[in-house]
């Protein structure tokens, strides 16, 4: 699979605080690669230094194998931080300025309105929308020359729920189509929900990276419970792959290591002559896998 | 062209261009019409104000003043551009910041020439009405003031441009300009020299439209060392040359 965006020691410094500290990471075509971290944790700069208008301190990237130019910026969409437009011009208008820009063609500007649902609403100035239609209308914006790669930086920040549902439809149309979408989100569902991949950061640190599956949600944990909890216990010190137990009245939860399920727990047991009375895979709430993930 | 184009888009449907215009206008037409009632000496300067070719001088120096007006329009342009943080939108969908610089002084140029034709259209409409002369020669005999002033508005609004991209924020680009260009460079000019000081960028863009009568105060005083307009123009253009390659500087250099 090609590339789409590398980064390698990407790095950037505001005075003494380190914003993003040598970040290196690879996004493949194809997929919908998420960058979750809490407020503050790098993601804007991140992001504002790969579509070059923050400067990195350190590092370097390259867009599809190259570095930076008009033609690579021709090929990626994106909206960084808030919708950004022309609060006196109409949402036509608007697209107009962004298609001069990108040099799309004008054509497009009605279809992607319609895209968007903004379609009856073009000859409205933009200082007259709705959060969620300024965000809609960002999407129209980075969609108008068809871009290979979308750019998202929090798009459902601040939204109600029907514009977050709104806005989150949107993108899994779009994704759909084909195209690469890079999301940087604090929203651990949204992360979840919509992305494939995803990278954990923090404090400007890279935490985790990997598929949504590995990193999200490998780790269930088991809760069990048997007639004599003495047993269970002592074979649960013998077996090899239990990360750790912790018994609860009259209950254990416990985490396995990668690779194993709750089947071979079961196995093991039943060949010891231990017949569980409860055995339950519990995902772990995406609130403490994440706290976990940035507390290391 | 697309940065031309782009431009004119964004200006033409701002109201807050057209208010500044229509003030650019008014107040000048104003200021053209009651000129004559100005005294000097005990004389009413009266209808001899519109008089082919000095009319060409004359009004050049009275619209020098509203080459600020320009520049607060200019700055109110590129602020708007971090305000609404277009710039930054614009640098992410392909145009170099280079263009976006150059996209200004584009505007400024534009604006330059709005006023110069306007001047033109006065000076004719008031010289054919009032001029004791009104031969081909005597119209086009001082025209030549017009392409000063041009210059002149040129440099003011790269001046205005400049402070509006190193600041950011309108109104502290505003109070700078005004304060660069009316308080600042003046009270320079009086510490040091005549012979230094008549290059410096203010003096140089004033000596582009030099006051009417400068040569009956001559007489009486001792001669002022400035720059003859024609002369002006060199170091103009330098300094606007300077001034956008310093905003070009500036936005390459920073984070947007």
């Amino acid at each position: 699979m090609a590339t789409v965006l590398h980064l390698h020691e990407l790095s950037k410094k505001y005075g003494s605080l380190q914003a993003v500290d040598r970040l290196t990471l690879q996004v493949e075509a194809g997929s919908i690669y998420g960058l979750l971290g809490p407020n503050g944790s790098g993601k804007t700069t991140t992001l504002g230094m790969v579509l070059d208008v923050i400067r990195p301190s350190g590092g370097s990237f390259l867009w599809f194998g190259r570095s930076i130019s008009k033609e690579t910026k021709q090929r990626v969409g994106a909206l960084l931080e808030t919708p950004n437009f022309y609060p006196y011009l109409t949402a036509k208008a608007n697209l107009q300025v962004v298609a001069d820009t990108k040099q799309a063609d004008h054509r497009h500007i009605n279809k992607m309105l319609d895209m968007v649902g903004l379609g009856t609403r073009s000859h409205t100035t933009y200082k007259g929308f709705s959060l969620g239609m300024k965000q809609r209308l960002a999407l129209a914006a980075a969609m108008l020359n068809d871009p290979e790669v979308l750019v998202l930086d929090e798009p459902t920040n601040g939204l109600d729920p029907q514009g977050i549902a709104e806005v989150r439809d949107l993108i899994t149309r779009i994704a759909a189509q084909g195209k690469t979408i890079l999301l940087a989100s604090h929203l651990l569902d949204e992360v979840e929900k919509v992305c494939t991949h995803v990278a954990v950061l923090q404090a400007g640190k890279l935490k985790a990276n990997g598929p949504v599956g590995d990193i999200l949600s490998t780790k269930d944990q088991l809760v069990i419970s048997a007639e004599e909890l003495a047993p269970v216990l002592q074979l649960l010190e013998r077996l090899p792959y239990i990360v750790q137990f912790v018994q609860d009245k009259n209950y254990i939860s416990l985490t396995l290591s990668e690779g194993y399920t709750s089947t071979d727990l079961n196995r093991d047991m039943f060949a010891q002559g231990i017949v569980l009375s409860q055995l339950l895979v519990r995902r772990k709430s995406l609130e403490a896998q994440f706290l976990e993930l940035t507390q290391k | 062209m697309n940065l031309i184009r782009s431009e004119l888009r964004k200006i033409l449907q701002y109201p807050t261009f057209w208010v500044i215009m229509a003030i650019y206008v008014l107040l000048q037409v104003l200021l053209i019409y009651f000129s004559s009632n100005f005294m000097i000496s005990g004389q009413s300067l009266g209808k001899s104000l519109y008089d082919f070719p000095n009319l060409w001088m004359r009004f050049s120096y009275i619209a020098y003043f509203f080459n600020l007006l320009l520049g607060i329009l200019v700055i109110v342009l590129v602020t708007d551009e971090y305000s609404y943080r277009t710039l930054r939108q614009q640098v992410i969908d392909g145009r170099s910041r280079t263009e976006a610089v150059l996209a200004k002084f584009y505007v400024s140029l534009g604006l330059a020439a709005i006023g110069t034709v306007f001047l033109l259209v006065m000076g004719l409409l008031f010289g054919l009405i009032y001029s004791s002369d009104t031969s081909i020669g005597a119209i086009v005999g001082k025209i030549d003031y017009l392409s000063y002033f041009f210059v002149q508005a040129v440099g003011y609004m790269c001046l205005a441009m400049f402070f509006a991209f190193l600041i950011r924020k309108s109104g502290l680009a505003i109070i700078a300009f005004l304060a660069w260009s009316k308080i600042v460079e003046p009270i320079i000019h009086y510490q040091i020299d005549d012979r230094i000081d008549r290059f410096m960028p203010m003096k140089v863009f004033g000596s582009l439209t030099p006051t009417p009568g400068q040569d009956i105060i001559d007489g009486l005083t001792t001669p002022t060392m400035a720059l003859s307009p024609a002369w002006a123009v060199l170091p103009a253009l330098f300094y606007i040359g300077l001034l956008v390659l310093a905003s070009i500087l500036l936005v390459r250099l920073r984070d947007l």
